[in-house]
């Protein structure tokens, strides 16, 4: 049970956040203040965008949305915000725009933010209530009352992202039937390669973060995200060589091994096991890399000065002296 | 228009009704296929069998009926190995209302079984408790983190007639803190597990019973030590009704092949178990399982040969 | 070594956050936070259009403040709750720890009240629709109607369970009155009947995307079909039984070990083992970063646009 408590390895999670928040952070002031080279590749399932509604306007047919069926967290946020970039565009083209939530937070979100969209774009009046419905939180209710406004309506372009789980294939089939084009994209690993097989474009990943600062390219997402590609260099860094270290370090001869004691661990010189001749090579736990997830602690250091609980009782007994 | 265009535009209806006919006709026959379990299975088997019988083990059981098929098979496997190792168990729901509803009737059925089979049955209240359903999955899973007895304060227990504080039955007397209990396991077909592995897997064993879907989501964490066993999906149900029919690396009178062999732990020998049923619902699907991935397999096949066939055609009207 | 023994058992007495029930401090407590809570209504009311924004933005970085806290706080060493009293650094993270409980809480209520309006929504749309004889109206009627009896029928379930069953005999079907075979029919009977049905549906959409979808295209696609190939047929027992034994039998014939690599169990191991999980692993640490970069902004008020507008 380790890896809770600075004292132990706690720090390491702690100060790798804390890096993170750093590099998103500085990167963001960064982009604020002007700098230029902020470079984002090309998404492709974004350029479809305006693709997408330009055949939904041609058509005469809604543009579908679906934020997932998730709570409202980053993921579902992220979704209405890209959502509300795709409206903007579908706004100006006067294309009908239909986004179905399952979940009764988001849907009051999605509501007032898309409002403010139609709102800001001079074209209050085609905003009805059919535009943000909420259909369901039960997650086939919700799968089949989708399924039903895909069929009915014929959307001509269908936008599915965010956290979705089983009823991922059910609306990327059912678009596919009415002949949709579909950008999908979900954060649910186990749902992409459903996504792949069965839509248009597919956001995987962390490209749907990605999304908001592609399409706005407001400094504070573009910041962000560069900021969030540091760590993932970093990420990639450390695994490079923790894995270099760990399998250069295994094929090393130990001279001296630690044994872990109650007062922190000694230095022992390395003795072959019996019937062993030769070198002694290092095991897992006499490396670099494993000490530092598990460092030695002397039991001393886990003594904390603390004042006793007062006994139930002594008080009144003391009082009455 | 020959066969294989014909073949490409092919009415998906066609596709379906193929799937009833062959998956409807797989389930009337149920065989013992030999199956060598995936490791994560065996991990899973191997982990249950050691559980000491004194230590409470904790069920979230996240799953519906919509997932029956995979998740009540894996609930079913896991309530005839407590019950047939006298572990108490707790069981509870934080990602659906229905879930605990669903768990209900299948423990009423396994009693049923095992009174039926003159085994012993297990008394609510007594050997397992019900606590329910408990909205926020992350707050929920956090709080029993810090504080067992305070994430669960206020639930009642009917033992004969009258309600009971939780912490007042022989089920939870002796737990103060979730490190008490034996092993925390997560019956799931959505990413509730992984909300359990993040604020819990530092204070208790994890091991998960998930369907197929959100297998490969959940075996990074079951490599890296944080999850101690996993059966994933129907394959998952059969493994460990197969491992409870024949055990891991026990060998015929000694001698001979074990039916399931395994390196893992040492190599050491993990019984089967002896009372009650072991080959159940598994075994009833596992045949059809075959037919749908042969299926599926023939349609992969189907689609590229008759995209072929299609292109060449084009090519030499080019 | 078990160092993190954490008890915050001091959760369970009385705190800033948390009176005893029965107590004159709740009821003092209760009365304080109504006339704030009207007080803050009102004055929300008249806060100017501009100010908005940063009205938005304090709640929201207090109301991710403790989670934040809780986090970064350090967590103490083993204590004895019985017999020690914790010192003023641990105080203070069990004060902290304190506090996501109430917020958790306000937003379950808030959660409650915001499912209302949802169903103001699903209620508006159809029951405009059946107003205006939209097409296909008559399925917003059904939908209506469904409505209407559940809540009726689970809600006099409830009841009946809830205020008129001390004893729990309404756990035996045989004595069930009305709503409750009423709601067994519908929820059980139909309801659930119904979920799983909509869930099998998706093996249909299964074969119908591998048929037209999966189609070897590329030198991915390639790749990508034989590894599900080997997954798949690893998911087949008879066969990757047949297949070991005469792979067992190859490998001892020719007394090259080499070969028992080429089993399907050990083929589809190897691709979970090295390409599946470290690609979700890594795929996992983007939306991980993605999430924490989100979250930030959101918390600081850094976005602008969108949810933020």
């Amino acid at each position: 049970m380790s890896g809770e408590q600075y004292l132990d390895s706690g720090w390491i999670g702690t100060a790798f956040t804390l890096l993170v928040v750093f590099f998103i952070l500085f990167n963001i002031y960064r982009a604020n203040k002007g700098a230029k080279n902020l470079f984002i590749r090309r998404i492709a399932g974004l350029n479809a965008i305006d693709d997408a509604i330009g055949r939904a306007t041609e058509m005469g047919r809604p543009v579908l949305m679906v934020p997932g069926i998730g709570a409202l967290d980053a993921i579902s946020v992220q979704a209405i915000n890209i959502f509300a970039q795709v409206t903007k565009t579908a706004a100006t083209f006067a294309t009908p725009v239909r986004i179905c939530c399952a979940n009764a937070p988001v849907f009051a979100v999605a509501q007032e933010v898309i409002r403010d969209v139609y709102q800001q774009a001079g074209q209050t009046d085609k905003f009805g209530a059919e535009t943000v419905q909420f259909v369901s939180d039960q997650q086939f209710a919700f799968a089949a009352g989708v399924s039903g406004i895909i069929h009915r309506e014929k959307v001509a372009a269908t936008f599915l992202l965010g956290a979705f789980f089983a009823e991922s294939l059910i609306f990327a089939e059912t678009s596919n039937a009415v002949g949709a084009i579909q950008v999908a994209g979900s954060t649910q690993s186990t749902q992409t390669p459903f996504f792949i097989a069965a839509c248009d474009y597919v956001l995987i990943g962390d490209e749907f973060y990605a999304a908001s600062a592609y399409l706005t390219r407001q400094p504070v997402l573009v910041g962000s995200l560069v900021g969030q590609d540091w760590a993932k260099m970093t990420v990639a860094g450390l695994v490079l060589v923790g894995t270099l270290m760990g399998s250069i370090e295994r094929g090393q001869a130990a001279t001296m091994v630690r044994v872990d004691g109650e007062n922190g661990c000694v230095w022992e010189q390395a003795t072959p096991a019996e019937g062993q001749t030769g070198p002694v090579k290092k095991a897992t736990k006499d490396t670099f890399m494993h000490q530092i997830f598990n460092p030695c602690i002397p039991k001393a250091w886990t003594e904390v000065e603390r004042e006793d609980k007062p006994v139930e009782g002594a008080a009144a007994e003391g009082e009455g002296e | 228009m020959n066969f294989w265009e014909k073949a490409q535009k092919v009415d998906r209806r066609v596709l379906y009704a193929i799937l009833i006919f062959f998956v409807c006709g797989g389930l009337f026959f149920p065989a013992t296929i030999p199956v060598d379990p995936d490791p994560s299975s065996k991990s899973f088997y191997s982990e249950i069998k050691k559980l000491n019988p004194e230590k409470v083990v904790l069920i979230q059981s996240d799953w519906t009926n919509s997932t029956r098929g995979e998740s009540m098979g894996h609930f079913e496997n896991l309530m005839r190995l407590l019950m047939s190792q006298n572990i108490k168990f707790v069981f509870y729901s934080a990602a659906d209302p229905v879930a605990p509803q669903v768990a209900r009737t299948v423990i009423t059925r396994i009693n049923k079984e095992r009174e039926g089979q003159g085994l012993r049955v297990y008394k609510a209240g007594v050997d397992y408790l019900d606590l329910g359903y408990f909205p926020n999955a992350e707050a929920t899973n956090t709080n029993m983190g810090n504080n067992l007895r305070e994430a669960w304060k206020g639930r009642k227990a009917r033992v004969d007639g009258r309600e009971v504080d939780i912490f007042a039955t022989p089920v939870l007397g002796n737990v103060k803190k979730i490190e008490d209990a034996g092993m925390m396991i997560v019956v799931t077909a959505s990413a509730s597990i992984d909300v359990a592995i993040q604020r819990l897997a530092k204070r208790v064993p994890i091991m998960g019973l998930v369907t197929g879907v959100v297998g490969p989501g959940v075996l990074p964490f079951y490599q890296s030590g944080q999850l101690k066993g996993v059966a994933i999906g129907l394959k998952g149900v059969y493994d460990v009704e197969y491992m409870m029919a024949n055990g891991i690396n026990v060998k015929p009178g000694g001698e001979g092949k074990a039916k399931v062999e395994w390196d893992g732990n040492n190599g050491a020998e993990v019984p089967p178990v002896t009372e009650g049923k072991t080959l159940a619902r598994g075994q009833q699907y596992y045949g059809t399982l075959h037919v749908a991935l042969v299926l599926l397999i023939l349609a992969v096949v189907m689609g590229n040969v008759s995209m072929f066939m299609a292109r060449r055609r084009q090519g030499e009207e080019a | 070594m078990n160092l993190t023994q954490w008890l915050p058992l001091a959760q369970t007495t009385e705190n800033f956050w948390r009176k005893m029930p029965g107590s004159t401090d709740l009821y003092i407590w209760l009365g304080v936070g109504l006339l704030l809570g009207f007080g803050i209504l009102f004055l929300l009311s008249m806060v100017p259009s501009h100010l908005r924004r940063w009205v938005v933005v304090t709640f929201t970085f207090l109301a991710g403040l403790p989670y934040v806290l809780a986090y970064l706080w350090p967590k103490p060493i083993a204590m004895d709750v019985a017999t020690q009293l914790p010192n003023p650094g641990e105080q203070v993270g069990f004060l902290i720890n304190a506090a996501i409980d109430p917020v958790g809480k306000l937003t379950n209520i808030l959660q409650g009240f915001l499912l209302g309006v949802g169903i103001f929504s699903l209620l508006r749309v159809h029951s405009m629709k059946i107003k205006r004889k939209a097409e296909n109206y008559g399925f917003s009627m059904v939908l209506i109607v469904c409505f209407i009896t559940m809540a009726t029928v689970g809600f006099g379930d409830w009841t009946t369970r809830t205020f008129q069953d001390p004893q729990g005999l309404l756990n035996d079907p045989v004595n069930w009155g009305f709503f409750n075979r009423a709601n067994d029919l519908l929820f059980e009977g139909i309801y659930q009947q119904m979920d799983a049905a909509m869930f099998s549906m998706i093996a249909f959409f299964i074969l119908s995307a591998a048929f037209r979808a999966f189609r070897i295209r590329s030198v991915e696609a390639t790749v990508m079909m034989a590894s599900a190939l080997i997954l798949m047929l690893n998911l087949m027992g008879a066969l990757t039984f047949v297949w070991g034994n005469a792979i067992d039998g190859l490998a001892a014939q020719t007394g090259n070990t080499f070969l028992l690599n080429f089993k399907l169990t050990e083929m589809a191991n190897w691709l979970r083992s090295n390409m599946q999980i470290p690609a979700i692993r890594a795929i996992d640490f983007g939306v991980g970063l993605g999430a924490l970069a989100m979250g930030l902004r959101l918390w600081l008020g850094l976005e602008r646009g969108g949810v933020s507008a």
